[in-house]
């Protein structure tokens, strides 16, 4: 129903902004013509059946060419997710994302199937709505609008996939409030940490401490609950200040385990002044009780950081357009460090030593063949781990 | 084996274990006031009566000794036993505590042999297991299974086994012979000896006491795969690990002149390769990873009980492959005759690929002899009964 609605709105639009600038004698006929094609769109309109069941979805496919080591180079349908949702009435809707990752998903492939979203949104009056269900979290800029039209770059960006491990979901209760002064209010108590999953032999807790231990509703160990809250702001036209807070204990009531407290926030910013498109985010997160929980894993590669953190910057610019056509440069630097600080061992020389920050540089392009479509290419160049350089290529969509 | 036959002989198992524990479903009576089912106590009884064996002297509790954390207490490289208690068996009387997580014998999905009992795992239960040592001619030495029972119907406990098998239990010997390894399994699996998790490393893990600086640098040599790397088969994580992914690995162990079978130089105990059963080339001379629990009270190492003291093991996992002349005897020509116990064919089945193995002569060893020390201080935590 909002998708036919657009042609309406465009038509109105596109009325009064020739209605401003054309000259007198055309502006009789344009009218006409106008008011033909409105009539066309309203015509189609009313002759469409309305459904209260909506498809949608998202995909990416993507190919890496790795500058070191050209054997790793990779193609790869990363993920193709199907939405479904369905407005039971006009308090209360489902909104569920089946998400398939890496194509193929059986006992001798990479692949995963996961539900990603399937929560009620119920609305309690004009600003306030409840969901339940599994969402979600309100994270950083990406976690919630991570559709490949919605970010620069074939990837995610570092920052949102090592700390706030998008795409994040946890099972529970929102509350969300949206206000005509452009505040947004989220929180609610939700499934948290089990860190009882973090395997100090593998390296899944570099790569990203929190995505490591979340669990995304998945027979999740609910024995320690989280709380979380977010805030965006909207007041100014073009404008984003938000910013948001997680915590969860990830003992989940297992024996032997410290209470493992984790917290994790983040403050964001975005602006879009006239063509250009500009983004900041800074993450961090906080564990504690880990000098407990390491004691019994010393030696192993990976111990869990007491500090985690990331930030980045990002330019892109509107460069040219045409029709539906856009073409898009942007660069973006990132500093994360998976690994910031360590609570001291006994003897203190088992202490890990804290990672030193990796800096990656991003440069490259979105081209839109409309809106919902999206080609896309750029280089990565990491400061640290330089077999990570490498060139992306990537196709999205989203509707 | 065919899958059709496999799949014929699984039912006709499965068939034999459901009639069987029909047959002794009274071992599910419930447990007496000192905590032990009546199954469990028969159990007991059993395992510490040496008149089961053809010498009247051996019993389980011979070779498994409690106050040995259930294996041998003495520095022989394999026990005595026959009829006359002269007679020595190939292998190492090992711990049987920690076993009752342990499952049958299987490969997993990338062919990697997992589970079974004894060194080799071709018992595929703590039944099965309890059920060998009678009958095997150089420990219990018993005749057969009707001897067994025969001996089991004129013990003190016969009545006792009547109330929970049945009174006509001891007319069926092979009933009466599965039931009694069955109260040997119970007494293993409900008595808490046998897994006690009473070290300093659970009160460790438990939160309750600290390591010392010793044996905490131990713990992390243990569990760095680029030093000790012992946690690769010797899982330590978990609430209560057990310190063996019940795999099985082809060390090299050197030949152990004191093994009277070695005796016979055509002799070579291959493991895996000595079951019928197994005809895989690749796995011969593989032996069961053992769980590290209580390892600090053995007073011989490996399979052949080639080592009798815990730093020398441990010095050996290092020092194999950078100085092998320490390990293994010379040739007349002066080289070092290393895997001497291991028919050379097999020689290729070794491990030399993960670390501590992977280096060669002259190279470093991957422990320090100070970092062996702390090893073996951290081994020493994991001795059942740790008081402060």
């Amino acid at each position: 129903m909002n998708r036919l609605r657009l042609p309406l709105v465009t038509a109105c639009l596109s009325l009064s902004t020739l209605a401003a600038q054309a000259p007198p004698e055309d502006l009789a006929k344009r009218v006409d013509a106008l008011s033909r094609e409105l009539e066309r769109v309203k015509g189609e309109l009313s002759a469409r059946p309305t459904s209260d069941t909506v498809l949608g979805g998202y995909g990416e496919v993507q190919f890496s060419h790795f500058s070191k080591d050209g054997s790793k180079d990779t193609a790869d349908l990363r993920r193709f997710v199907l939405a479904l949702t369905h407005r039971f009435d006009d308090r209360t809707e489902l909104v569920t994302e089946l998400e398939i990752e890496h194509a193929v998903s059986s006992a001798d492939d990479a692949g995963e199937v996961e539900i990603e979203q399937a929560y009620i949104q119920h609305r309690l009056s004009s600003a306030w709505s409840l969901r339940g269900g599994l969402f979600l979290v309100p994270a950083g800029l990406l976690n919630e609008r991570h559709e490949p039209t919605a970010f620069f770059g074939v990837e995610r960006n570092a920052v949102e996939t090592a700390i706030i491990p998008s795409t994040w979901r946890e099972g529970g209760l929102q509350v969300v409030g949206s206000f005509e002064n452009g505040v947004v209010l989220q929180a609610g108590v939700s499934t948290g940490f089990d860190f009882s999953r973090w395997d100090a032999a593998s390296t899944e807790g570099a790569e990203s401490p929190l995505g490591a231990v979340h669990q995304e509703l998945s027979g999740a160990r609910s024995h320690d609950l989280a709380a979380f809250a977010a805030v965006n702001w909207r007041g100014v036209p073009g404008l984003l200040l938000g910013g948001s807070w997680f915590r969860a204990k990830g003992a989940q009531g297992q024996p032997g385990m410290p209470a493992m407290a984790a917290t994790l926030w983040d403050v964001h910013a975005r602006w879009t002044p006239g063509p250009f498109d500009l983004s900041a985010v800074f993450a961090r997160g906080t564990v504690r009780d880990t000098a407990a929980f390491n004691q019994t894993r010393v030696g192993n590669p990976t111990l869990v950081p007491s500090r985690f953190e990331g930030w980045y910057g990002q330019a892109a610019w509107r460069l040219w357009s045409s029709g539906s056509y856009a073409f898009a440069p942007f660069a973006r630097f990132e500093s994360v460090n998976t690994a910031a600080a360590f609570e001291t061992l006994a003897p203190a020389s088992l202490t890990p030593q804290a990672a030193p920050a990796e800096r990656i540089w991003t440069a490259g392009f979105n081209f839109n063949l409309n809106p919902h479509v999206v080609l896309k290419a750029d280089l990565r160049r990491f400061r640290n781990d330089t077999a990570q350089n490498r060139v992306n290529l990537g196709l999205g969509w989203a509707f | 084996m065919p899958a059709r036959i496999r799949t014929v002989c699984l039912l006709a198992g499965a068939g034999l274990a459901l009639a069987t524990a029909l047959a002794c479903g009274s071992a599910a009576q419930p447990a007496d006031p000192g905590g032990l089912s009546p199954a469990a106590r028969l159990g007991e009884q059993i395992f510490k009566d040496t008149s089961l064996s053809a010498s009247g002297l051996q019993s389980c509790a011979t070779c498994h000794v409690a106050e040995a954390a259930h294996g041998a207490d003495n520095d022989l490289p394999a026990q005595l036993g026959g009829p006359a208690m002269n007679l020595q068996g190939t292998r190492q009387s090992p711990s049987i505590r920690y076993l009752a997580g342990n499952t049958a014998f299987r490969y997993d999905a990338e062919g990697t042999p997992t589970g079974g009992f004894f060194w080799d795992g071709r018992a595929e239960s703590l039944a099965d297991q309890a059920g060998g040592p009678f009958l095997n001619p150089v420990e219990m030495a018993m005749p057969s299974k009707a001897a067994v029972v025969a001996r089991l119907a004129a013990a003190p406990y016969a009545a006792a086994f009547r109330a929970v098998y049945g009174d006509g239990i001891f007319q069926d010997a092979e009933q009466a012979y599965r039931c009694m390894t069955l109260a040997l399994q119970q007494y293993q699996r409900e008595d808490p000896e046998f897994h006690p998790f009473s070290s300093k490393y659970d009160a460790f893990l438990r939160g309750s006491v600290r390591l010392s600086d010793a044996e905490a640098r131990g713990l992390a040599l243990f569990n760095n795969p680029q030093k000790g790397n012992c946690a690769a088969c010797h899982p330590s994580s978990g609430d209560r690990p057990l310190f063996t992914d019940f795999t099985y690995d082809v060390l090299g162990v050197p030949r152990n002149p004191a093994l009277a079978a070695n005796g016979d130089p055509a002799f070579f105990d291959l493991g895996l390769g000595a079951r019928p059963d197994i005809d895989r080339p690749d796995l011969y001379g593989a032996f069961k990873v053992p769980s590290l629990r209580n390892v600090a009270l053995r007073r011989v190492l490996f399979h052949n009980g080639r080592f009798t003291s815990l730093k020398d093991a441990v010095t050996f996992y290092v020092q194999r492959d950078t100085n092998p002349e320490k390990w293994y005897p010379l040739a007349p020509d002066g080289t070092v005759m290393k895997f001497d116990d291991l028919p050379s064919k097999y020689h290729g089945n070794v491990n030399v690929t993960e670390v501590p193995y992977n280096r060669l002569p002259g190279q470093a060893p991957a422990l320090t002899d100070a970092e062996v020390d702390d090893v073996v201080a951290f081994l020493k935590t994991l001795t059942d009964g740790y008081t402060r």
